[in-house]
């Protein structure tokens, strides 16, 4: 192995490995730094939800090409990716939050988003195991789904592997220097260099844009999930209950049923431990909402990172730091971002310009309007 | 026809499907798990994850001891959620 390459990558969750399969289809000169496995940061602990439902225009544009590029998904591997199209419904408990979703949908049908607004009976019809009480009302797309996260990294892996693109896995980057071109220092001192950088680190990257002088606005925090047994197939939608002590869960096409919620206040911090009061916390959540989930049996539960910007929205873009690039800040919605994410970024990192307008992702923005409120 | 060995029941995965994941880069528990799923059934691990680790010594010509054990989640055994719930 040669160690020059034309862009380095550092970190293979979601977002660096989409980019670097885009850019491997160009033909670029490509090595994927990862300290763990691949996956082994967020995108291997996400409970792969994907949905158009959001607030931002950027985001929703995003997301639009996004479903379609994860439907292509099992033609470009080889294999299926358990890419399903069951719909996403968010409930309205309060008058406040059926307003923003109305507001909402205004801006998602602009975009040609197939979404409505569903009555108490409407959601008992799509979810019969749903208790309606307190239930106003709720926004629904059909449209959006799941995925499996491994099998999406899998199969970028594949292609990534087959178009010559090179991977250096449990090795930790220490150091980062420009100097004309990138110097990459590995934790066992190999050295590699770069005309182009990409920190697509998740919650790592504030400290590592730090070694090259850049403070970037980037907070990780913990959220834990947990998964069931397997169980026939009995609601289609992922259920988002955004009620300060909601919580969001789908079945996956196996049967199981994974959840996860939004502890308030919220934990800060690198860690990808599990807390004692989850358990008990998203049994009682989820059960009022579905009462028969009562009888399902937990098997695992888990901890792993947000990493979070003032505003709510990712960063994507060159830094002030010329040929190095920060694709990070992704909060609860990198797996879903991630293909398209990655394949505008490598559009622009080869050819230094964007195909769609990310100036809310830009770095340089006032990170102070909060533009998405469907977090 | 070559047998078909089963080595995780839970979540009917073959002793073919583990070697190719070996093969093709895993060298861990916590991989392997993530690839196919073996160890995440209802015995979590407990049937199939002696024998995941002797095939992994095995593909990677090590000592089974210095294959890194996979991390225990909780809560280790099934639970009903209503034990949660219920008083
Ligand atoms: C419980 C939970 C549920 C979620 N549910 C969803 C969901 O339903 N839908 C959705 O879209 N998103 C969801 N998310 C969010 C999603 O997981 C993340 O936004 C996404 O995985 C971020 O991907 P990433 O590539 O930016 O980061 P990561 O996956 O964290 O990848 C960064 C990688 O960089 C590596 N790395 C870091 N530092 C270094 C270094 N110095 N050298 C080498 N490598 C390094 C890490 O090991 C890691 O693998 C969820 C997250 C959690 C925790
Ligand atoms: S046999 Fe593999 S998880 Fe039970």
């Amino acid at each position: 192995m040669n160690n020059n390459y034309e862009v380095a990558i550092i970190g293979g969750g979601i977002i660096g490995m989409a980019t670097a399969y885009y850019l491997s289809k160009k033909g670029i000169k490509l090595v994927v730094i990862e300290k763990g496995y691949i996956g082994s940061g967020s995108t291997g602990r996400c409970i792969g939800g994907i949905r158009q439902q959001f607030s931002n225009h950027t985001t929703i544009h995003l997301m639009k090409q996004n479903i379609e590029l994860f439907s292509q998904m099992e033609d470009e591997f080889g294999f299926n990716v358990e890419f399903y199209r069951g719909g996403y419904l968010l409930l309205a408990h309060e008058k406040k939050m059926e307003q923003e979703f109305i507001e909402n949908i205004k801006i998602q049908r602009k975009e040609k988003i197939n979404v409505s607004l569903l009555s108490p009976d409407d959601i008992k019809k799509l979810v019969p195991h749903i208790n309606t009480d307190g239930i106003i009302s709720g926004a629904f797309c059909p449209d959006d789904g799941q995925a499996f996260p491994f099998a999406v990294l899998r199969g970028y892996k594949k292609i990534i592997t087959e178009n010559r693109g090179d991977f250096l896995l449990r090795k930790e980057v220490v150091k980062l220097n420009k100097n004309k071109i990138f110097s990459i220092t590995l934790e066992d001192g190999t050295k590699i260099e770069a005309e182009k950088v990409l920190l697509s680190t998740g919650p790592w990257t504030r400290e590592l844009g730090e070694k090259v002088g850049l403070d970037l606005p980037l907070y990780a925090e913990r959220h834990e999930a947990m998964i069931t047994e397997r169980m026939p197939k009995f609601f289609e939608p992922m259920i988002v209950d955004y009620r300060s002590d909601g919580c969001y869960f789908h079945q996956l096409i196996n049967g199981q049923v994974i959840g996860c919620y939004t502890p308030v206040p919220n934990v800060p911090g690198i860690r990808e431990d599990a807390s004692f009061e989850f358990l008990p916390n998203i049994a009682w959540r989820m059960t009022r909402l579905v009462p028969s989930l009562k009888n399902a049996s937990v098997l695992r539960h888990w901890g792993g990172c947000y990493t979070m910007t003032p505003d709510g929205n990712p960063v994507l873009d060159e830094s002030e730091i010329e040929g190095l690039y920060v694709a990070s800040g992704m909060s609860g919605h990198g797996f879903m971002f991630g293909p398209a994410m990655g394949k505008h970024l490598s559009k622009f990192i080869v050819e230094g310009k964007w195909g769609m307008d990310f100036k809310d992702f830009s770095i340089n923005r006032s990170f102070k309007i909060n533009s998405e409120h469907l977090k | 026809m070559k047998e078909k060995v089963i080595v995780c029941r839970c979540e009917d995965v073959t002793e073919d499907e583990i070697v190719e994941a070996i093969q093709s880069g895993a060298t861990t528990l916590e991989e392997l798990k993530r690839i196919l799923r073996v160890g995440m059934g209802p015995c979590q691990g407990r049937t199939c994850g002696p024998i995941l680790v002797s095939l992994l010594a095995r593909e990677l010509n090590k000592n089974p001891k210095e294959i890194e054990q996979w991390n225990k989640r909780p809560p280790l055994k099934p639970v009903h959620m209503k034990i949660f719930v219920e008083e």
